[in-house]
């Protein structure tokens, strides 16, 4: 019997441990075989939905996105109808029009059928000319229920004054793809109708079953080629295949997409980074376990050889199972979950069957466990045959690090230090001409990597202090915790493999927190400048606001904030040439205008004869905090002083905020220019009721425009949550694989210290007592880990933040924080539930028998 | 619960009576069974023995005799398959796992073979293990007395893995000694010890028998170990085979070898 021989025999009778051993590299696995089935999901999603073309559509008469328009007349239309084979034909043409101040997208479509886009969800599509369906959002936002008659101007004069009215009534409301709030569905002759001669974007064309594809194709070639030359700026029509215009379209969204998946694969390298460090510690407490035996093997004559290709190879073994498993375990889920999607209305496709990948997975797997055995199975290989003969298993270890890995591990720390250095004395200052980013960001990775291969190095020595801190709560709460505190620390290696991990986690997603809060400042601040509020009405006219609009505006319940403004462009500020917009917006009455930044002075001291001024005028003037000017208006001036600077624009893209005395001294006229409003009510509801209230204030007035800056700043909102989200998502990864190390950890050593366990069930610790030292251990490894991980994490994200150069306020979001600790602590101790349940099972008799 | 009413006791009564208050631990027909059906092993075949308060009793006989199944079930580590194991008075056999282990806790100690110390704590951390999972503290003085008698005060400090096997296993002596239990189980203690530390944890056990009146009951298959004891209880095949009172290296050696030839 081989070496080999021997340790397969071993595994084959306990088939569950070597999963237990390899479960870190199965959940590798499954990630990123679920990420290659994620894309593919993904991609054939945008196929079938996300292309604006329907999937019953055979063969696409028109234009490309790109390039010059081509035109299709209705006669056109009618004859490619008339192709034998042709089952159905649509025509598409969409435009737009205005209705009611509020622009309104009207699109052609059948209404029903494979080729329709919409489906109705209330009332009935439109039939008749004068008739039009709108998407829920729309009924909602511009109050075009079911029943409401419209009138859509569908053309501009050259002064751009609606003109052309057509009257619609609103017949139903349809769902499509996309809501974006002002869409309309027509049948194609009513939208043909509103525009120029009637001419359509492109026809999509349905075969008959079983008709000949060639035949129908060649023919509708035919009368394509047969039509008149194309005008100026047209090109002819091209006939392609629905298959092939619905790749091109999917190809142009998934060009975003292959760059999403590109930022996922990097994730998922640290993850699998993860786990191969978290299969190198299994394996060095697996082999441990296994000491005597091996030095049972060594003392009847195996060579120190055929001891470490026997636990390659097993660990070999041990990947190719866990990727199996994996791999296995990804199709199950990707197979699975679409359907269930599907169930709930999600348009989400299946995924293939990628075998490719699938032996990709399978031998990045091998390939990683292998490395990841090899140093334990060379350092278990060189164990003393003398060890078979002690009679002790300790099994612990060592607790120092040889002077190599200390002089190794303080290297990397002086180069973590060393370029961390370099970045904090080359940050820019407020100004921040010719910096650039890309090599300082480059550096803060450089440093923060080397801090960590420092951590791996050093960590022995570090859990200790470090345990001495995190420790000292569970010690005082009694033996139980003592003996917790003192089961980690006798072990230090191993505490230290597995805490570097969740270290690992903790930092990434630290630092994730900790940039987010501070771009999210960021974010609120430049908002509170460009969308100071939820709505703005604006006096588009030579007249001003009328101030009726203004009362009734104050007066509306579904409004708050009313602020009113006046706005004078053409000002020169202190020598400039340049002509400026000013503004006298009270900035006290606008909760968000609170978030605005200065760069120096405060805007609580503005009053009359003080001015904040913005970056770009700062720039321009080189005027200070303090600093007195004159502003110009024509043949009027004012002499102010300047009390604010701010680092971006003034608020409503103006240079300069001053007193409304100081603006009427420039001879601004009485009269407002417009208004800014919150809705009232909060959601999506009070949003829509204060668009209608102020519509209903401006309707019928002339050059009075309403725009919802709300919107604007919900979608950077909702984009910085997603991403944020996604990121957090990705980092998860990472964090599981921790987790999970922590459990195979804890499951193991529960293996090794079953004689422990027997001999405090026999010295009276109760089956409660033992399930809680073991769940406290696993849970100190959280504790460990997440303790390192704020540690680096936090002034990683500053650093790197602070060589951004974007000026972001560094920000310490200690709930978050602590959510992120606290969380990772009952993640780590929910690992070892399981593993402590187990051991407190066993009787104590059985316990001391082991190996006695 | 906790008392026996004369009334349930069996017909025949053992050596020493369970209730007399000179009896600390009894056995009372006590059967366990490994195993069933075909591989099903008899390890003890009703045993019915009883032992005293204040005395030391070494408990012996040839390897699968059951002395070492005896002693756990009578010290609550293990469940009997019927019959009675008597601490005191208390039936171990009715009790769940919970007042078990505060039994073992509190009314128990153990010495083993192989020490059992925990690698990760102080030697002195170690022998106040049971009171500290019992939130008590030990006796004024007890522990310190304990050292000095044991010889192990400077070592105190110090990790199992910076003992010797003498040093750990007197470590484990005063572990089990420094609660004041009932009755101390001992299973063979002096296994993994040369003859000079064996005697030395001898001479101290039979000591605290006699000036501090502890009970201890040690299994063992040593005659020179058992020597020590007031008096070896023999079994064989899972029931007693013999009874001696302050027998002698010889005398002990003669029953063994009797033993070993009835089977």
């Amino acid at each position: 019997m081989t070496v080999l021989q021997t340790q397969l025999t071993g595994v084959a009778r306990r088939p569950a441990r070597l999963l237990l051993t390899g479960l870190a590299m199965l959940v590798a696995s499954f990630v990123v075989f679920a990420t290659v089935l994620a894309q593919q999901i993904a991609e054939r999603t945008m196929l079938d939905g996300l292309s604006g073309t329907p999937a019953a559509a055979d063969l696409v008469v028109g234009g490309e996105n790109t390039g010059n328009p081509a035109r299709l007349t209705p006669d056109d239309l009618a004859k490619l109808k008339a192709v034998p084979g042709v089952a159905e034909a649509v025509g598409r043409v969409d435009t737009t029009g205005q209705a009611g101040g509020q622009y309104l997208n009207l699109t052609a479509d059948p209404g029903s059928g494979p080729l329709a886009i919409t489906h109705v969800t209330q009332g009935r599509f439109p039939a008749a000319p004068g008739e039009i369906a709108v998407s829920p959002r729309t009924a909602d936002r511009m109050g075009l229920p079911v029943g409401t008659a419209v009138t859509l101007f569908t053309s501009w004069d050259d002064e751009g004054e609606p003109i052309k009215p057509v009257k619609f009534t609103v017949t139903g409301l349809v769902d499509a793809r996309d809501d974006y709030g002002f869409t309309g569905y027509a049948p194609e002759s009513t939208v043909a109708a509103l525009v120029p001669d009637g001419l359509l974007s492109r026809a999509e064309l349905r075969f008959r079953p079983g008709a000949d594809a060639a035949a129908v194709r060649s023919a509708v070639d035919r009368i394509v080629q047969s039509g008149p030359a194309p005008g100026e700026g047209f090109e002819r029509p091209r006939v392609r295949t629905g298959a092939e215009v619905r790749t091109a379209e999917a190809n142009e969204a998934a060009s975003g997409l292959d760059a999403l998946f590109a930022v996922v694969a990097m994730f998922v390298a640290i993850a699998v980074v993860a786990a191969g460090l978290v299969a190198t510690s299994t394996f060095r407490i697996v082999f441990a376990q296994r000491m005597r035996q091996l030095a049972l093997l060594r003392a009847v004559g195996a060579g120190r050889g055929s001891i470490s290709r026997a636990l390659a190879a097993e660990g070999a073994l041990t990947g190719l199972v866990a990727g199996l498993a994996g791999v296995l375990g990804a199709l199950a889920v990707g197979h699975a979950l679409p359907p269930i999607l599907r169930g709930f209305d999600l348009s989400v496709a299946s995924p293939g069957w990628p075998v490719l990948p699938a032996i990709g997975v399978l031998l990045l797997s091998v390939t990683i466990t292998v490395l990841a055995v090899l140093a334990p199975a060379f350092s278990a290989a060189r164990v003393a045959p003398l060890e078979a003969l002690r009679a002790a298993s300790t099994t612990g270890g060592r607790r120092d690090i040889g002077r190599l890995r200390w002089v190794f591990g303080l290297l990397l720390a002086l180069g973590a230090a060393g370029s961390a250095g370099y970045v904090i004395t080359n940050l820019p200052g407020r100004d921040e001409r010719d910096y650039s980013v890309e090599p300082m960001l480059f550096m803060v990775v450089v440093s923060g990597a080397l801090a960590f291969f420092a951590l791996m190095a050093l960590g022995p020595v570090l859990v200790r202090p470090v345990l001495a801190g995190v420790g000292w709560p569970l010690r005082r709460l009694g033996a139980i915790g003592r003996l917790a505190v003192g089961g980690v620390g006798g072990a230090p290696r191993r505490a230290a493999a597995v805490s570097v991990v969740v270290a690992l986690g903790v930092t990434l997603i630290a630092g994730l927190v900790v940039t987010g809060a501070s771009v999210r400042v960021l974010a609120d601040r430049e908002l509170a400048s460009t969308v100071p509020a939820d709505y703005e009405v604006t006096a588009n006219g030579d007249d001003p606001l009328p101030a009726a609009v203004y009362d009734q505006a104050k007066a509306s319940t579904d409004l708050a904030h009313v602020t009113p403004y006046r706005r004078l462009e053409d000002v020169l500020i202190g020598g400039s040439e340049t002509k400026l917009a000013v503004t006298d917006l009270v900035m006290r009455q606008l909760p968000t205008l609170d978030k605005i930044d200065v760069s120096a002075g405060s805007l609580a001291d503005l009053g009359p004869g003080k001015v904040a001024i913005s970056g770009f005028t700062t720039d321009l003037t080189g005027l200070k905090v303090g600093d007195t000017t004159t502003l110009k208006a024509g043949d009027r001036t004012a002499r102010v002083q300047v009390v604010a600077t701010l680092p971006d624009g003034a608020p409503l893209h103006s240079y300069l905020v001053l007193d409304p005395s100081d603006l009427t001294r420039l001879g601004a006229p009485a009269g407002y220019s417009g208004l800014l409003a919150d809705a009232a009510k909060t959601g999506e509801a009070g949003r829509t009721a204060g668009q209608k209230a102020l519509q209903q204030l401006t309707q019928g007035r002339a050059g009075l425009g309403v725009a919802v800056l709300a919107d604007e700043r919900d979608q950077l909102n909702l984009v910085l949550d997603g991403v944020l989200a996604v990121a957090l998502g990705l980092i998860g990864l990472t964090v599981l694989i921790a987790v999970v190390g922590v459990g195979t950890t804890t499951a193991l050593s529960v293996v090794e210290r079953v004689r422990e366990s027997g001999l405090l069930r026999a010295v009276g610790l109760s089956r409660g007592g033992l399930r809680a030292m073991l769940t406290m251990e696993s849970s100190l490894y959280g504790v460990i880990g997440a303790t390192i991980g704020l540690l680096l994490g936090v002034p990683y994200a500053w650093l790197s933040i602070k060589a951004l150069g974007v000026n972001a306020p560094l920000t310490l979001p200690a709930w978050q924080l602590i959510a992120v600790f606290v969380a990772l602590v009952a993640f780590t101790a929910l690992a070892g539930v399981l593993p402590a349940r187990k051991a407190s099972r066993v009787s104590p008799v059985a316990a001391l028998a082991t190996d006695g | 619960m906790r008392t026996q009413s004369p009334a349930a006791m069996p017909a025949t009564p053992p050596p020493a009576g369970p209730d007399d208050g000179m009896t600390a631990v009894a056995a009372v027909n006590l059967v366990k069974v490994y195993g069933s059906g075909d591989t099903a092993v008899r390890a003890l075949d009703g045993v019915t023995v009883g032992f005293a308060r204040a005395q030391f009793t070494a408990i012996m006989g040839p390897s699968g005799s059951g002395k070492s199944t005896l002693m756990h079930c009578l010290a609550g580590l293990d469940t009997a398959t019927s019959g009675r194991a008597l601490l005191g008075g208390t039936d171990l056999t009715a009790l769940g796992d919970k007042v078990l282990t505060k039994v073992r806790r509190e009314r128990i100690g153990f010495v083993f073979q192989s020490y059992n110390l925990l690698p990760q704590l102080t030697a002195e951390q170690n022998i106040t293990l049971p009171l500290d999972l019992a939130g008590k503290r030990a006796e004024h003085g007890l522990l310190a007395h304990l050292a000095d008698v044991l010889g192990i005060t400077g070592r105190l400090a110090h990790r199992p893995s910076e003992l010797s096997g003498g040093q750990q296993q007197r470590v484990a002596v005063a572990r089990a000694l420094v609660s004041r239990p009932e009755v101390v189980f001992a299973d063979e203690p002096t296994g993994n010890l040369d003859s000079r530390s064996g005697a030395e944890v001898l001479s101290f056990l039979r000591n605290s028998v006699r000036e501090l009146g502890q009970t201890i009951v040690m299994v063992t298959h040593d005659p020179t170990a058992a020597a020590y004891a007031d008096r070896v209880v023999l079994l064989a095949d899972g029931a007693v085979a013999g009874d001696l009172d302050r027998p002698g290296h010889a005398e002990i050696a003669d029953a063994l070898r009797d033993l070993g030839a009835h089977r």
